[in-house]
This record gives structure tokens, sequence and C-alpha cells, in this order.
């Protein structure tokens, strides 16, 4: 089977996208041909464009950005449409991966059917999609193995969409939180993500609360 | 305060729909030059309230705050806003602080400003699917949520004639 893993991130360095992407890989059979494709430097090319089409299945990952898709992505989605009806010749399964900033993966569900859709559109199958919540922990917790502490969800949503694109199956979504308590990773956002990073910047919490 | 119109139509299509002459509309429509926003957070920890990338789209966050009424127009792609409405959401981030807040028991941001404004939204397309319709309501209203608006009014056009009657 080929497999086009999709990194739909913006981020220019790693990203929690790419994380999850590679929490995911290891669980694919080795047997299958895995390809990788990123947009956040420079659009896909029509050359990647057409390879996508002759994929047997389409793994996207992307976080979650004001309840939906990106817009680097979805216009990428939009061209891919137009590839998909004019190349295609076999079926494509898809599956997606969302990360939402915030605690709650069921935020997810809107960006998860916005790709239902232009899966419909694009004469594709939708697989099944993973949505979790505080994705910016990703970074913090890398080592963490998959399946372990906050990474316990994380780690059967994988179990059970790695069975599911081995079969080309299709499932529920999973939409889920980390095994982590929200008070505490709120807490830890606010003082070891987000004060931390402006600090750098030499800005104080007063700073980041300015109005123009 | 100020109405703030923002679509994905070219020039002519829009002046057919919208010819009033009032000066306190804000239309923010496609130049050509937007560029996605890369997720940075510079908006929140280097220059706060405003976007770090320069090409005009960079105050969606202070225009917004200026705003008492927003009205968006825009092809339904997927049950999403098009391509171009979609970056202009994306880039309103500034809008909002990285501080959170608990609403009806899920996490959001909180409010960088205490303005609110009205939001319509317009989705046009002659094919617009029942999931896709369905997929944009809850968009809209968790939009709504999310940029602290009055409620939310959307709409689905056939056609833009159409949406010239409403807006």
């Amino acid at each position: 089977m080929r497999i086009a893993m999709i990194n739909g991130s913006p981020k220019l360095g790693k990203s929690n996208s790419g994380m999850m992407l590679k929490a995911l890989e290891p669980l694919i059979d080795s047997k299958h041909e895995i390809s990788h494709y990123n947009m956040n430097k420079k659009p896909l090319t029509d050359e990647q464009y057409i390879e996508l089409c002759h994929m047997d299945t389409l793994i996207i990952a992307f976080p979650l950005y004001f309840d939906a898709i990106p817009s680097h992505l979805l216009r990428m989605l939009t061209t891919l449409e137009g590839y998909m009806k004019a190349e295609r010749k076999k079926e494509i399964y898809v599956y997606a991966l969302v990360n939402n900033g915030f605690y709650e993966g069921k935020q997810t569900c809107i960006a998860l059917e916005i790709i239902k859709n232009w899966c419909i559109r694009s004469g594709l199958h939708f697989g099944q999609g993973i949505g979790q919540g505080a994705g910016e922990m990703m970074g913090f917790i890398e080592k963490v193995p998959l399946g372990q502490g906050p990474l316990k969800n994380l780690g059967r949503a994988m179990e059970r969409l790695a069975k599911n694109i081995h079969s080309h199956g299709s499932d529920e979504s999973l939409l889920f939180s980390p095994n982590f308590p929200r008070f505490a990773w709120r807490f830890a956002a606010t003082h070891s993500f987000w004060h931390a990073k402006a600090k750098k910047n030499g800005l104080k919490k007063k700073d980041i609360m300015k109005r123009l | 305060m100020m109405k703030m119109i923002i679509h994905d139509l070219d020039q002519q299509e829009f002046i057919a729909l919208y010819d009033n002459q009032i000066t306190d509309v804000t239309v923010i429509s496609d130049n050509g030059t937007i560029r996605k926003c890369i997720g940075c957070f510079g908006c929140w920890i280097r220059t706060p309230g405003e976007c770090v990338i320069k090409d005009g789209y960079d105050n969606m966050g202070e225009l917004l705050s200026k705003c008492h009424e927003l009205v968006i127009i825009s092809k339904c792609v997927y049950g999403s806003y098009s391509p171009f409405v979609c970056n202009i959401v994306d880039r309103s981030l500034p809008y909002l602080l990285p501080y959170f807040a608990i609403k009806n028991g899920e996490t959001h941001h909180r409010f960088r400003y205490d303005n609110k404004f009205t939001l319509s939204v317009h989705f046009y397309g002659n094919d617009i699917t029942k999931a896709e319709k369905e997929t944009a309501q809850a968009l809209v209203a968790a939009n709504s949520v999310n940029l602290n608006s009055i409620g939310n009014k959307i709409y689905f056009h056939n056609s833009l004639q159409t949406i010239k009657e409403v807006i």
C-alpha cells in the first residue's frame, strides 16, 4: 500500500502535527511505502499533487485554527480536489489527525467534518479522524513513550487508527484530551509557555495584554 | 465604531453587490498579497495585538476591536469559508489573548478587548450540500463564541444576487 503522510502545519520548525505523524509511523507495517509531504515553506508542486492521486491512503495531520482547517491547507485541498477528479484511478482512503491548542479534543469535530465534506467532493473515502486536545503540550512530552502517562489516550487512539489504516477500515472518530488534569495544563501553559516565551522577548504580562 | 465587511469576491462583483458610499465601512478583500498564519504566536509574545507578518493584513485584531457589525461574504467550501476568508479569520488571532477562559465547560481564549460585534455570514454557492450547511452552521456558531460576537446569523445563497437583497 502506498501511504502519504501530509503534514498540514504551517510552522517552519518542529510542529505538533509532525510529532503526531512521527508517533503514528512506527505503528504502520514496514511493508507499506510511506511518503512525506509538507507545505510549511512552499505549496505542493504539480508533481506532488499527481503523486497524491496515485496513493492508496492519505493521512493528513494539522492544527486546529479557529475551529477549522488552516487556510493554507484548505487552499491545498481545493487544488487537490481538482487533481483528484482528473487523475485518480483507484479508491483512496483518508485519515486525519487534528491537534487542538485548547484542552478539549472534541473541539476538532468541525474540522473533521470539513475533511469529510472534502472527501465526498473529491470522490475519496473518509476512514477515521483523531482529535487531540492540548496540542502544544506535545513538544514538552516528546520523550514520553506513546501510550503512557499523558499520552495514554493518544496511544490507544493511534493503535485503533493504525488498525483501520491497515485494513482500509472506517470508524467513528476519536476525540480526547491528554491524560493530564486541565487545571495543571492551564497553569503550565500560562506560566511555563506564554509568560516564558514573552519574557524571552523582554515582555511582561501587562505587555501581552496591550490594546491598540 | 464601524461596520466591517470581509469578502472573497472580485472587485466588480463586490461593487455590483454593495455600492453603498457610507464611509465608516471597512472592506477587507483579497488583493493577492495575503500570507498564511504561520502559528508563530508573534501576535501574542512579540508584538502583542499585531501580527508580525507585514502584508497589509496584520491589523485584523485592531480592526475587529473597532467593529460593531461584522459581515462575512464567502463561498462555502466543504462547509468552511473560502481559503481567503479563512485566511483572514486565521490572521485575526491578535484580537484574542493567549490566556484561557472556561466557557460552557470548554477552554477558549480570553479577549483582548471588551468590544462586541454582531456577526452575519453569507455563504454562497449553487450546490452546497446539506452536510456542508450543517458544518458551516457549526463553524460559525463556534467562531461566534471564540470571537465574542453578539450571536450570529447565517445565510446560504444560490447566487450573489440574493445577497444583494439582504446585505
